[in-house]
This record gives structure tokens, C-alpha cells and sequence, in this order.
């Protein structure tokens, strides 16, 4: 096991939500007060992702654990170190949340549902929701189509909702995206292919997801295309490149003792 | 061979020579490091001899059958200068990676500490009235 030192931190839950905010200070407030009276049993980290704003300061306010990175490192980025804290912090399980309050706090249960029925990756689908159907543009819904359809080819699995930012991660799958998870833009299909084809146990769960609050999607026209191309590309050459490490391997990590020196 | 075509492989040959010296001299005063100034101090090493002795390009080109001798000199240069390109974009995703984990590592440290911080003060104000006294 890689708990290390028992840690110093104020753990008191066993589900971490993981709030990756970057130039979030404005909807970060209602979104946090929101989890904390929905669920008011977990345990709340917010990684400011180099904002230029108070987003730090406002979520100090609201009494979370603030983790603030140097330079804005990109979704990817702030996510890998929320999943190092959560590992390190001994959570055993963790939740990504959206700061802007486009998702639905009492998902989170379905979610560790999943994850506790062995799911590694629980994945929010707001798609299989029954009720308060989400709506998208079309380009990006089509864009959303062709992603689903490769996913299916890739993992032979039906995938409805694979750019969601709703996710539960099981301890052996933050250890691996700890390390592994992917840091360019439209990071959550690469990561889904990656986990899947590593040999984690993927799952997808109907959550609820509102229209964002504040801010559009971050990126459109010729940028999203270039990413989108990126990672088609990136997603069929990565197919089953990293394995998922067995209890074996951890032997590996354990100190030789052959430093005897004469 | 004409004497200022002599003269045009002289000036070439010398000016080699300098940029040697240039990259060794860098590598000295650390302001490159020596795994890339010995690179680019054998690529100069061997254009010294094509330099010296220009027969050698136009008997090689004659070797594989190019009528137009620079030709050949282009094409190693481009296919050298490719795999540069390739290596640096190799080394560049590395570092790249690698400031990225440092930034996560600073963050992740950063908020411990403020985190053992704030135990500290709370602890060291449960242990006696009004503000500890700074030692």
C-alpha cells in the first residue's frame, strides 16, 4: 500500500469531492454552500487552477481545503492534483465536481453507489437521465456523436455521456490517474479510453446536470477542432498503452536490499 | 579548381573551426549543456573534413548517383536537422511533464503547510490564554 506516513490531514470523510475551479469565484460560493447542506457528510477540496481572480479566497471563505497551483495548469492538471491529495489524504474514494454548479449535489450518491458496486470509474451521464432532459448545441452535439460512436469501437462498450466532467474514482484509479491522468484540453474522453483500455472497471451512472450557471464552454470554432482532431488521433494510438498495475507490481516499489557496499 | 573556390572552402573550413570553438567555450562556461554542445561540436568535427577535402561530396555524390553534388549536402542536412527537431520535441514534452508535477507538487506542499499552520495556531492557543509568544 502507498498510504505513506498516516497522514495529518483533516480527513473526516471517506468520499472526497474534488472541485477543480479556475476564474470560478463567482459561482464557487453557491456551489459549495449547495454540496455542503445536500451533502453536508463529505469532505470538500477546491484546486485552484492559477485563477486570476478570488477564487481562492472565496473558497477559503467557505471553509474548504484550498489547494492553489503556481500557474494554470489546465483541467488535467488540477484534477491529477486533487486525485495526489486525495490518495495522500487517505480518502477511499474521490468525486470531481463541476465549481459552476452544473451538476446535481445529490448525484453524488449514484456515483459512489458505482463505485462501491466496484466500479473504478463511475461516469455521471446526464443522457441517461429520466427526467429535465440537457440540451446542446448542435455542433457540439454532433461533435458529442462522433466521440460516442469511436468510444464504442475502442472499449465495445455503450458510452453515453463521455465528455462528462461528473466522475467518481475508486483508490486504485486515482493512484493511476494520479500520475496518468491526461492535461490537454477535452481530457475526460482520453482519460474514459485510457482507464478502460488499462483495464479499470468503467461504469456509467445517470446523474442530473443542470445548463451552466455562469460562463459558456470554454472553447469553440477552429481551437475545439484542432482538439477535437487531437484526440481522435490520440485516442485510437493510446489504445491499451498503460496497463493497469497489479498487486504484484507494487512488490516493485518495495527497497531492494542489495546495497551492500565493501 | 579555381584559387578563389580554394579560398571560399578556406573561409568555411575557419569559420567551422570558430563555431567550435564558440560551443566548446559555452559548454565551459555552462551555458550549454555538454550533452548538446558535444552534438553540435560533432556535427562541426564532421564537416571539417567535407570542408577540407570538397572532393569528398563530389565523389560520394557520384557513389549514389546525384548529378548535383550540394544535393547531397542538403538532404543530410535536412534529414540531420529533422532528427534535431524531433529530439527536442522528445525533451520538450519531458520537461514539460516534468514542471507540471513540480507545480502540483509546490501546490500540494504549499496547502499542507498551511494546513499544519493553522493546527499549530489552534494548538498553541488551546495551550494557553491570549496569543503565543513568538520565540
Amino acid at each position: 500500500m502507498t498510504s505513506g506516513s498516516p497522514t495529518s490531514s483533516g480527513r473526516t470523510a471517506d468520499t472526497l469531492v474534488i472541485i477543480p475551479a479556475y476564474n470560478e469565484a463567482e459561482a464557487l460560493p453557491s456551489t459549495i454552500a449547495d454540496l455542503r447542506t445536500t451533502r453536508p457528510d463529505l469532505d470538500i477540496v477546491v484546486v485552484n487552477d492559477g485563477s486570476s481572480d478570488s477564487t481562492a479566497a472565496v473558497a477559503k471563505a467557505a471553509g474548504v481545503v484550498v489547494i492553489t497551483l503556481p500557474y494554470n495548469l489546465g483541467l488535467g492538471g488540477a484534477l491529477r492534483t486533487g486525485f495526489r491529495y486525495a490518495i495522500r489524504s487517505g480518502y477511499s474514494r474521490a468525486v470531481q465536481f463541476d465549481g459552476d454548479g452544473q451538476h446535481d449535489a445529490t448525484s453524488i450518491a449514484a456515483l459512489e453507489g458505482a463505485l462501491d458496486a466496484g466500479a473504478d470509474l463511475a461516469i455521471g451521464s446526464r443522457f441517461r437521465a429520466v427526467e429535465g432532459g440537457y440540451q446542446v448545441g448542435s455542433t457540439r452535439s454532433g461533435a458529442m456523436g462522433l466521440l460516442r460512436w469511436l468510444v464504442r469501437i475502442l472499449t465495445g462498450e455503450k458510452f453515453t455521456d463521455t465528455t462528462s466532467g461528473f466522475r467518481g474514482f475508486s483508490v486504485p484509479m486515482l493512484q493511476f490517474f494520479g500520475t496518468h491522468y491526461p492535461v490537454e484540453y477535452m481530457e475526460s474522453v482520453e482519460a474514459l479510453i485510457l482507464a478502460h483500455g488499462a483495464g479499470f472497471d468503467v461504469r456509467e451512472v445517470a446523474v442530473q446536470m443542470s445548463e451552466r450557471e455562469t460562463g459558456a464552454a470554454s472553447t469553440r470554432g477552429l481551437r475545439l477542432a484542432y482538439h477535437f482532431c487531437r484526440v481522435l488521433v490520440v485516442m485510437v494510438i493510446s489504445k491499451g498503452a498503460l496497463r493497469r498495475p497489479d498487486a504484484g507490481d507494487a512488490a516493485a516499489s518495495e527497497p531492494v536490499a542489495n546495497e551492500v557496499e565493501s | 579548381m579555381t584559387s578563389t573556390a580554394h579560398l571560399l572552402w578556406v573561409v568555411l573550413a575557419v569559420v567551422l573551426l570558430i563555431a567550435i570553438a564558440l560551443i566548446l567555450m559555452l559548454v565551459r562556461r555552462r551555458n550549454l549543456r555538454s550533452k548538446y554542445g558535444l552534438l553540435w561540436v560533432a556535427v562541426g568535427v564532421a564537416l571539417v573534413p567535407l570542408a577540407v577535402f570538397p572532393g569528398f561530396v563530389d565523389w560520394a555524390a557520384r557513389k549514389v548517383g546525384v548529378y548535383y553534388q550540394p544535393t547531397v549536402i542538403m538532404l543530410s542536412a535536412i534529414g540531420l536537422l529533422i532528427l534535431l527537431a524531433m529530439h527536442y520535441s522528445w525533451e520538450l514534452s519531458r520537461l514539460e511533464e516534468r514542471s507540471r508535477t513540480l507545480a502540483e507538487e509546490v501546490a500540494l506542499l504549499r496547502a499542507e503547510g498551511d494546513e499544519m499552520r493553522s493546527r499549530l495556531d489552534s494548538l498553541e492557543s488551546d495551550g494557553q490564554d491570549g496569543p503565543p509568544g513568538r520565540v
